[in-house]
């Protein structure tokens, strides 16, 4: 069965699984440029760098090909990977954990941008708020960045997560007191 | 020892209250609050040019490691995929009648026999070469329609749909599946996903449930 598709940015995400699956795996390269930089940044605020971000997207990609025939509704593939890279993210918190070795210790740490108005102040406070983020529990952080950094909606986290809004909510005041104490030298 | 953020403070974060909706002994807290989280840092990331490269790579080598698809398997796929077809016929009226006559006979026949009670669970009924006919039970009162989904048909929750047996709340199709492991859900009204109740189940890694059936030559296992 062929799926004959026009222009790459014409095709469903639905219509490139369904190609894929068919026997086109040179298709899920579509799907590989659609997503890789959509839910970087998700990945290097969880993970806390961009090198170890870069691996859990890789992962997922290879991951959500191995599993393809399990998603069960093509065209929410987006929501469908985005679970398996945010089931990395977590897995790879754990090991770390497990191995005492937090990421905000490692070289890699990425940097804040640097601002055009030369706010040092800014920018330093920008760098202990990343540091900050890497101390709350991986629930916590994950309802920060989905909300301050993605800029998503608690309804809209609920939708990804599965979290309830109430939970969410109570995960993100518990984050704002933490970070609040981490972050008092920048305050 | 820091304290945490006030309740409305939290709330002003959320973006549920203004600044200005604050009372002015808590305005100098929210300022605070607000300027933390007006640090997060919301520039894209982009991951290395490389990355598309490694992944097809990993791709490509997973696809080939896989068994590869027989040329009989993939005759007997497109003989077994569905497709919509016209078909224009030129009558005489009488043998309408006289056809419409012998299917109410024949259906009048059918259930007047007792009908065989349905075990639950896929059922192997019969098989060729590379594919085993695999029944599908699934008792299902009230509902409007019944279909199965699963690996073998790429989750594809119109492609199979169940039968009801009369008005006894059970439905039913027969399906040719590949020999090797499958896993599938009944879709009921087109919506809800159920497991099978007479078959093993499997988290998907998702914090769902699919139902499990193994078929081989010489029929389907639970």
């Amino acid at each position: 069965m062929g799926v004959l598709l026009g222009l790459e940015g014409e095709a469903t995400d639905a219509e490139v699984v369904r190609a894929v699956l068919a026997g086109d795996v040179e298709r899920y390269a579509v799907l590989v440029r659609r997503y890789r930089d959509r839910y970087a940044r998700y990945a290097s605020r969880m993970l806390g760098s961009r090198d170890v971000a870069e691996d859990a997207v890789q992962d997922a990609l290879v991951r959500a090909f191995d599993r393809l025939a399990d998603c069960r509704e093509p065209h929410k593939f987006a929501g469908w990977l985005f679970l398996i890279l945010r089931n990395r993210c977590f897995a790879e918190k754990r090991r770390r954990q497990r191995q005492e070795r937090p990421l905000d210790s490692a070289d890699e740490m990425f940097a804040a941008p640097d601002r055009p108005d030369g706010d040092y102040e800014q920018v330093e406070r920008a760098h202990a708020l990343e540091r900050a983020l890497q101390h709350l529990t991986p629930e916590q952080r994950e309802v920060f960045v989905l909300k301050h950094t993605e800029g998503l909606a608690y309804e809209e986290i609920a939708g990804v997560t599965g979290a309830t809004v109430a939970s969410l909510k109570m995960r993100m005041h518990r984050a704002y007191d933490r970070l609040r104490e981490l972050m008092k030298e920048h305050l | 020892m820091t304290t945490g953020y006030h309740p409305l403070v939290k709330r002003l974060l959320d973006g549920e209250l203004s600044l200005a909706e604050l009372p002015p002994e808590l305005r100098a807290e929210g300022e605070e609050a607000l300027h933390l989280v007006g640090v997060a840092d919301r520039t894209p990331v982009a991951l290395s040019p490389a990355l598309e490269e490694r992944v097809m790579a990993a791709v490509r080598h997973h696809a080939a490691s896989r068994d590869p698809v027989s040329p009989g398997n993939r005759a007997w796929r497109w003989l077994n995929t569905p497709r919509d077809v016209e078909l224009r016929l030129r009558v005489r009226p009488w043998t309408v009648w006289a056809g419409a006559l012998a299917a109410a006979a024949a259906l009048a026949l059918l259930l007047g026999r007792p009908a065989p009670q349905p075990m639950p669970g896929p059922q192997a009924r019969g098989s060729t070469r590379d594919s085993v006919l695999v029944r599908f039970v699934l008792y299902a009162p009230g509902a409007h329609r019944v279909a199965v989904a699963g690996t073998f048909n790429q989750w594809d929750r119109g492609a199979a749909p169940l039968v009801p047996a009369g008005r006894s709340g059970v439905w039913t199709t027969t399906l040719a599946l590949p020999v090797g492991q499958h896993q599938y859900a009944f879709v009921v009204d087109g919506a809800r996903w159920v497991v099978d109740p007479g078959a093993p189940a499997v988290d998907d890694g998702f914090g769902r449930r699919n139902s499990v059936v193994a078929v081989t030559a010489h029929g389907a296992q639970l």
